[in-house]
């Protein structure tokens, strides 16, 4: 009886355990979903001419660039540096890495199993649109993707044309997030 | 419990047995639940983590999956490519010190392991007040001198002779501290030795002396985002508007799994004309051997070292027998050169109505300063605001690719403040770019406010290509703060912290490595928390028509020597030197005609010039007029400068022609401590933990379920024949 409840007890407690494992899955894709929302009304201020508006008061990120495909009914909001803590709520523009309209590479990226999942699904000919604060609108046709080593950011970034590139991890599916390969999506400006 | 069923076991070999088997069966059904629970889950996670329904490229437009596991990574076949044409070089090193001056013979040994004819481009530090006046190329027996031109024609003189199978060195200056060497029609197998001289004056401050030999141009941040044309280089960087010579003075730079390459030899004889109190090196294990008379021979304790870092060479004379003048004089032709160095008291005034401090802390925290770097920059920063009184007003400002400060505009330094700076200090990292010219802006706002005494500490390793640039900035922005620059790591950019401290009107600091940070903070308080030496006069005997580097002596912080280079004609008997510190005045004088006569003094004056013409460049003096006045003594005294190069050329032409010349940079090592991805950057990592989390999670529950349905059966199990006692 009493091995009965010790196995019980030890039940329970895997049974909590796989529920917060499963809670902080959930919380990664909620807080990925929710804080888009966020983000849209700082969009729209800083459409109106603010600057560097804050999604929420504790934020060290804003909006810096809306990113549209209308054939994939994709509609993200872009967020300044690419750094962990800012990819948890969208997809980053590299710091130092060009803005729309200059010269240069522009550089985004994403999680590849959230708001850049859908970088698998990209076709040569695909249209991406950046959208800038002050609305002017970028578009950007699809040319190519490849598979790079995470150390090749140097060569990414080296070029001197109009280039918008999307990056995220590769392979799509894995389960491990620290893999070492990265999928480019390259798009000219149209 | 466990032992209590150990005993019933053994007892009743039959019944345990049973449940033995009864066990087994129920962990075969565990386990099989448990491989079905993972294969739902592995569906159910991939169906939650990814997008459903892959579409893919057509095949050509894109890399293909199996291109992608044999390796067709691109940074890998750029790795191969650098292997297959990379010139082989091995330095060796000579210095001889006497008293402050310096000589030293570089060699770099060239050799073509490969099958093709190479031309070889070096890119290599020296220190930045070398004066380079000599060139040797050796090829097998034969020795060729180098002849001093203008850059330019230097260029096509070495071109030519490339185009025409010579052998053919160039030596050309891309900075104060970085020089380019470009070694033609080196043959498959051969070996080509490039030998050069230079002559510098040696480091004296806070009684030690100081010889610095850098040996590799760490990765300089680049900024500016224009590609322009400018000027033609073999390094990774492009040419920016703001670097217009970014690919010259950027080599490649190996990553460090590839092992150290480019082995250096030293050796230094050291007579520094006092028994000695102590002589160490900072950054490399050294033996010290009594040479000949008074001297020592220090040499690496490990043969040869990869070139990835300072080396420092440090003495200090026995307490008694500290140098108070040093004069050395050289005659050429009708002219006379003198070095002259007098070291003023050393006496502490008594501290007088103290000055309101507001003291702004720059620290760099760009990728190159990642790892031990950012480390010690913290421990020097926090040990910097421990000193600092309720008095003083304080801010800290940190740069990367962005600049944060701590306070929008200083603050006083009482205890609520200082707890915030020092979890701020605690927390910096190091990543990002190098945008130091905002910082620097942010820092140096003109101010001149008599009654604050405005002091900027910059702790940063000064790995940027843009010097030019920030130096203006400091130029016209210092007001009357000083800026003390403090270099950090095993390769600061020496140029850019002896430049900036003087066009800041403070001083420069090193700290090599972490057991330094103490020492070398609390010298630099010392200075900072003493009055100046200042209104410094060399007086000269009227119709000596001297001309003396630097032309103004600038303010001394306790425990630095006047230190200028003169040239004049006909006879001197003595210079006057005076100054004023605090309320006291101080007065020296120098017997000229007893200097000790050496060769190199020229040499040393012209350079000193050199530098000073340079700096008028900041201050935006006309470029063509400093351009001819630096080539006009530059070619006369046979120096190395931005506008002049030494070139030598083989007389006979090579053997064979066949097949084309191939160019190759020497590739060169990560500074020793520096972090490959933090200054290279790498793509951002873009996974979340999602999918582990949830597939933790569900196998978690899974077995929660199992353990249930185990307790569930449990009595039956437990509960055997016999065990009722």
């Amino acid at each position: 009886m009493k091995k009965g409840s010790l196995v019980a007890k030890f039940a329970v407690a895997l049974l909590a355990l796989g529920l917060w494992q499963f809670g902080e899955a959930a919380y990664i894709y909620l807080k990925a979903e929710l804080a888009q929302q966020l983000i849209k009304a700082a969009w729209n201020r800083t459409r109106n001419g603010a600057c560097a508006v804050k999604p929420w008061p504790w934020a060290d990120t804003w909006p810096v660039a809306r990113l549209t495909v209308p054939t994939r009914k994709i509609d993200l909001y872009v967020l300044a540096d690419a750094s962990g803590r800012t990819l948890a709520f969208g997809p980053g523009h590299l710091s130092g890495s060009a803005m729309p309209g200059e010269p240069g590479d522009i550089l985004i990226s994403a999680h590849r199993d959230t708001h850049f999942a859908f970088l698998e699904l990209l076709l040569p000919g695909d249209e991406v649109c950046i959208q800038t604060p002050r609305g002017a609108l970028f578009r950007y046709r699809v040319v190519g993707a490849e598979v790079v080593d995470k150390s090749a950011l140097g060569r990414v970034l080296s070029d001197d044309g109009e280039r918008l590139t999307l990056v995220t991890c590769y392979p799509f599916r894995a389960i491990n997030p620290g893999g070492p390969l990265r999928y480019l999506v390259t798009a000219l400006r149209a | 419990m466990t032992s209590r069923k150990q005993a019933a076991v053994a007892g009743n070999p039959i019944l345990g047995i049973r449940v033995l088997l009864d066990f087994l069966a129920l962990a075969a059904k565990g386990v099989a639940a448990g491989i079905m629970t993972c294969v739902v889950l592995a569906a159910l996670v991939l169906l939650f983590s990814g997008v459903a329904g892959a579409a893919s490229f057509a095949p050509g437009d894109y890399i293909q999956l199996k291109d992608v596991e044999t390796g067709s990574l691109l940074i890998k076949a750029e790795r191969e490519g650098l292997y297959r044409r990379m010139p082989l070089l091995k330095t060796d090193v000579e210095t001889r010190v006497s008293g402050i001056v310096a000589r030293t013979r570089v060699k770099q040994q060239f050799s073509n392991p490969t099958g093709e004819r190479l031309e070889a481009i070096y890119v290599f530090p020296l220190p930045e007040n070398a004066a380079v006046d000599h060139l040797k190329l050796h090829v097998g027996e034969r020795v060729i001198e180098g002849q001093i031109k203008e850059r330019e024609s230097a260029r096509r003189t070495y071109e030519r002779a490339r185009s025409e199978g010579r052998k053919a060195t160039l030596m050309e200056q891309e900075r104060a501290n970085i020089f380019t060497n470009s070694v033609a029609n080196i043959g498959p197998g051969e070996t080509v030795i490039v030998e050069m001289e230079y002559q510098q004056t040696l480091r004296y401050d806070q009684g030690s002396f100081r010889l610095r030999f850098p040996m590799v141009v760490g990765p300089r941040y680049i900024p500016g985002d224009n590609v322009v044309a400018g000027v033609a280089g073999s390094g990774w960087a492009p040419n920016t508007n703001v670097v217009s010579d970014a690919a010259r003075i950027t080599p490649p730079v190996l990553r460090p799994e590839a092992g150290p390459i480019n082995p250096v030899t030293l050796r230094v004889e050291l007579d520094s004309g006092f028994p000695l109190a102590t002589l160490s090196s900072t950054h490399h294990r050294v033996s010290i051997a009594p040479g000949s008379r008074s001297t020592k021979m220090i040499t690496l304790n490990d043969g040869a070292v990869p070139a990835d870092r300072d080396f420092e060479l440090v003495w200090t004379p026995a307490a008694e027998r500290v140098p108070r003048t040093v004069l050395f004089t050289e005659k050429r032709e009708n002219r006379t050169y003198a070095l002259l160095m007098v070291m003023p008291p050393q006496r502490v005034e008594p501290a007088e109505r103290r000055i309101p401090r507001e003291v702004v802390f720059i620290i760099d925290t760009s990728g190159s300063m990642a790892g031990q770097s950012i480390e010690q920059a913290r421990e020097a920063l926090l040990l910097a605001l421990d000193r600092l009184t309720p008095e003083d007003r304080f801010n800290i400002i940190e740069f990367n690719s962005v600049t944060t400060t701590l306070f929008r505009q200083a603050r006083a330094a009482d205890g609520q403040s200082l707890d915030r700076a020092r979890a701020f200090v605690r927390r910096l990292k190091a990543q990002g770019g190098t945008e130091m010219a905002a910082a620097l802006n942010a820092a140096l706002n003109n101010s001149d406010d008599a009654n604050v005494l405005r002091q900027v500490i910059f702790l940063t390793d000064g790995a940027v290509g843009n010097e030019d640039q920030l130096f203006r900035i400091i130029h016209d922005r210092l007001g009357d703060s000083r800026l003390f620059t403090i270099g950090i790591g095993s390769a600061p950019n020496g140029y850019f912290m002896t430049k900036a401290a003087q066009f800041g009107h403070g001083t420069f600091t090193y700290i090599g490595n972490p057991g330094e940070v103490k020492l070398k903070m609390s010298e630099l308080f010392w200075k900072l928390e003493n009055p100046l030496l200042s209104d410094i006069q060399v007086e000269w005997p009227a119709g000596a028509a001297a001309e003396m580097w630097p032309q103004r002596i600038p303010d001394l912080y306790l425990g630095q020597p006047v230190l200028v280079s003169a040239a004049f004609e006909g006879n001197v008997d003595r210079v006057i030197v005076s100054g004023r510190r605090g309320g006291e005045s101080w007065r020296a004088v120098l017997p000229v005609d007893r200097g000790e006569v050496r060769p190199g003094v020229g040499a040393l004056w012209a350079r000193h010039k050199i530098a000073a013409l340079m700096d008028r460049l900041r201050s935006g003096a006309n470029q063509d007029e400093i351009r001819s006045a630096v080539i006009a003594v530059a070619l006369e005294h046979h120096l190395v400068s931005k506008y002049t190069s030494l070139v030598a050329v083989d007389v006979t032409p090579g053997a064979r022609l066949d097949g084309p010349l191939q160019t190759a940079a020497v590739p060169t090592n990560l500074p020793h401590g520096w972090q490959y991805d933090a200054v290279f950057g790498q793509l951002p990592q873009t996974a979340t933990t999602g999918p582990l989390h949830a597939i933790f999670g569900l196998v978690a529950i899974m077995l929660a379920a199992l353990l249930w349905c185990l307790r569930a059966r449990a009595p039956g199990f437990v509960r055997f024949p016999g065990s009722g006692r």
